[in-house]
């Protein structure tokens, strides 16, 4: 019962909330389009050019270099959705319990035999899992389409498209490495979710505003009374290190293709870049995911005791 | 009778100010109950404590549940209307089924395409794009497929055309309501559903002005339509009303015998409406 609720609960968020896949598949079809229009474009150029655009002309280029190139475009492919899906997420999560309150309809959903419990943790559901692997889901879809298309191409301008990608790339590794960072964002950012939907299911308006300014301006009074930086170390911190979690990898790529030492072909891997057992590890994950949990507490406390139409 | 809601001493206080005060009554499964009451007596606040939307002091059980703390096993048997716009409007009729079905453990799919295949409504329809009486008549058919025992309606036809309300009450005496079932209902248009209703209760302040069966009001109230000197004479009677109407006086009694009044003029039951403001104009003077 509580699994057939939360699975019909989710669903609802996805009836709603249409922005959770209609802009991964938007950005993708940008992707997907710019991908055919400079193919066509490089096509007005002699084909020597086309195939040393790919990194690789089979005469003289590095393989591992080669494999290592292609690794790290492919898997940058992702780069644009990770960030929309992060911005997604504060959208989604600051709308989802102040719309409902909003137009009223909480009182149609508060009608059934639904907790408030169970409402406000399918909206996390939706903001650390749904989000996350529909991202996935379509990052896979356009770095395969993408490929397919420069594959049809490079058949076109003479290059050998089994040879120059499809044995040169491990898609499995990619998809891997991919599926852990959308999943380690929100988990890592969950203090930021949690924090947001306690504001969207309290504050009586703007929901942007009353999340965005503590976060600005707690570390400015800080700064000014006390003269130390405890609270812009954890807020602005906490958002920069998934860069660093996500330049991990971008390092390892980097080393692969500019390195001169010969590499171990087999050691390029999206997901041997991933440090995944130091950030498990990592006590501020947990610390992180904790605070989370007080906020969502606290979420469904104002869900359940606040006296309002 | 089985009791469906008992309470005691309930109270809910915002701040200083006491929305519910000190209020006992039961409702007794198969009755229509009216809740009438001017804005902010508490009416709401009180559907609210019954719904389990709102903490409340005293003791307060519906179908032998605590509102408040058991909120999941009460919405399974009681269904509620708060008003025309709760519906969400960005869903989609079908979508709506869907969900409900879902969630609802007796809730009656079929049913409720049944009733809606009575309407215009079309499956594949935004709550948005539909008029404001074909929303309550979704929101109808969906409840009226729903096997609750107790429907609790708040102003539900708030903002509907005449043809809908008058629609809308006689659809839910045919399509929801028999002897199991047990309705609440709260309004202003009270005339339109004083017939319909087998119980009624007034509200003022926090606090029941009247809790009362309706063969119980024409025992009890008795309204005179009297002029002049007879009019002089009715007033040795004690009404607990008086209003002018046409150079006649109406005048409505409480516990006069009939027979003594009917020399004086014309006698009527009186209507719930003038009931009403009698009882809280008597209650404030």
């Amino acid at each position: 019962m509580i699994v057939q609720n939360q699975l019909a609960l989710v669903k609802r968020e996805l009836w709603e909330h249409r922005a959770i896949y209609l802009t991964p598949l938007s950005i993708a079809a940008v992707m997907i389009l710019a991908a055919l229009t400079g193919q066509v474009s490089l096509s007005a150029f002699g084909s020597a050019v086309e195939i040393a655009m790919m990194g690789a002309h089979e005469l003289d280029v590095d393989p591992e270099a080669h494999r290592a190139l292609l690794t790290g475009a492919v898997s940058g492919l992702g780069g644009v959705f990770l960030v929309a899906m992060w911005i997604l997420t504060i959208f989604y999560c600051l709308d989802a319990l102040y719309a409902e309150r909003k137009d009223k309809s909480i009182l149609f959903w508060r009608s059934l035999p639904v907790t408030d419990a169970e409402t406000v943790i399918s909206k996390l559901v939706v903001a650390v899992a749904v989000i996350p692997l529909v991202t996935f889901l379509v990052i896979a879809l356009t770095q395969l389409v993408t490929l397919i298309l420069t594959s049809i191409w490079l058949s076109f301008v003479g290059g050998n498209a089994s040879l120059l990608i499809w044995q040169a790339l491990d898609l499995v590794d990619i998809w891997g490495g991919t599926l852990i960072l959308v999943f380690a964002i929100p988990l890592w950012l969950s203090p930021f979710i949690g924090w947001y939907l306690l504001v969207s299911a309290w504050t009586r308006r703007a929901p942007l505003a009353v999340a965005f300014l503590p976060i600005f301006i707690l570390p400015m009074i800080e700064k000014i009374i006390l003269d130390t930086t405890l609270f812009a170390n954890l807020f602005f911190e906490r958002t920069f290190a998934i860069i660093e979690l996500i330049e991990v990898f971008g390092d390892g790529i980097e080393d692969f293709v500019e390195s001169d030492i010969a590499v171990d072909p087999s050691s390029i891997s999206l997901v041997g870049a991933i440090d995944l057992g130091g950030f498990v590890l990592n006590p501020h994950l947990w610390g992180g995911i904790i605070v989370c949990a007080l906020f969502i507490g606290a979420a469904i406390w104002v869900r359940r005791y606040r006296a309002e139409a | 009778m089985t009791s469906l809601v008992t309470a005691r001493n309930v109270s809910k206080h915002f701040g200083a100010t006491r929305a519910v005060d000190n209020v006992s009554f039961d409702i007794e499964q198969g009755k229509i109950l009216g809740l009438i009451g001017p804005n902010g007596a508490g009416k709401t606040t009180l559907l609210k404590a019954l719904l389990g939307l709102t903490d409340c002091d005293g003791e307060l059980s519906v179908l032998g549940l605590d509102p408040f703390r058991q909120r999941r096993e009460l919405m399974q048997n009681i269904c509620f209307i708060a008003d025309v716009a709760v519906l969400p409007r960005w869903i989609r009729v079908s979508q709506l089924l869907d969900f409900v079905e879902s969630v609802h453990p007796n809730f009656d799919r079929k049913r409720a395409e049944e009733l809606l295949n009575d309407t215009k409504i079309k499956r594949n329809s935004k709550v948005r794009e539909l008029s404001k009486g074909m929303v309550t008549q979704l929101h109808l058919s969906i409840i009226a497929a729903i096997d609750a025992r107790l429907l609790v309606l708040d102003e539900p036809t708030l903002g509907l055309d005449i043809i809908f309300r008058k629609e809308f009450y006689s659809n839910l005496l045919s399509d929801y309501f028999d002897e199991n079932r047990t309705i609440l209902v709260t309004t202003h248009q009270v005339e339109e559903i004083e017939n319909i209703l087998t119980d009624v209760m007034f509200i003022v302040d926090g606090k029941i002005l009247l809790d009362s069966p309706m063969e119980t009001i024409a025992e009890q109230y008795v309204e005179l339509l009297a002029a002049g000197d007879n009019a002089d004479k009715a007033r040795n009677y004690k009404p607990i009303h008086e209003r002018d109407v046409f150079g006649k006086k109406v005048m409505l009694f409480e516990g006069t015998d009939r027979s003594m009044l009917s020399p004086l003029g014309e006698l009527h039951t009186p209507s719930i409406a003038d009931l009403f403001v009698a009882k809280v104009k008597g209650a404030v003077a």
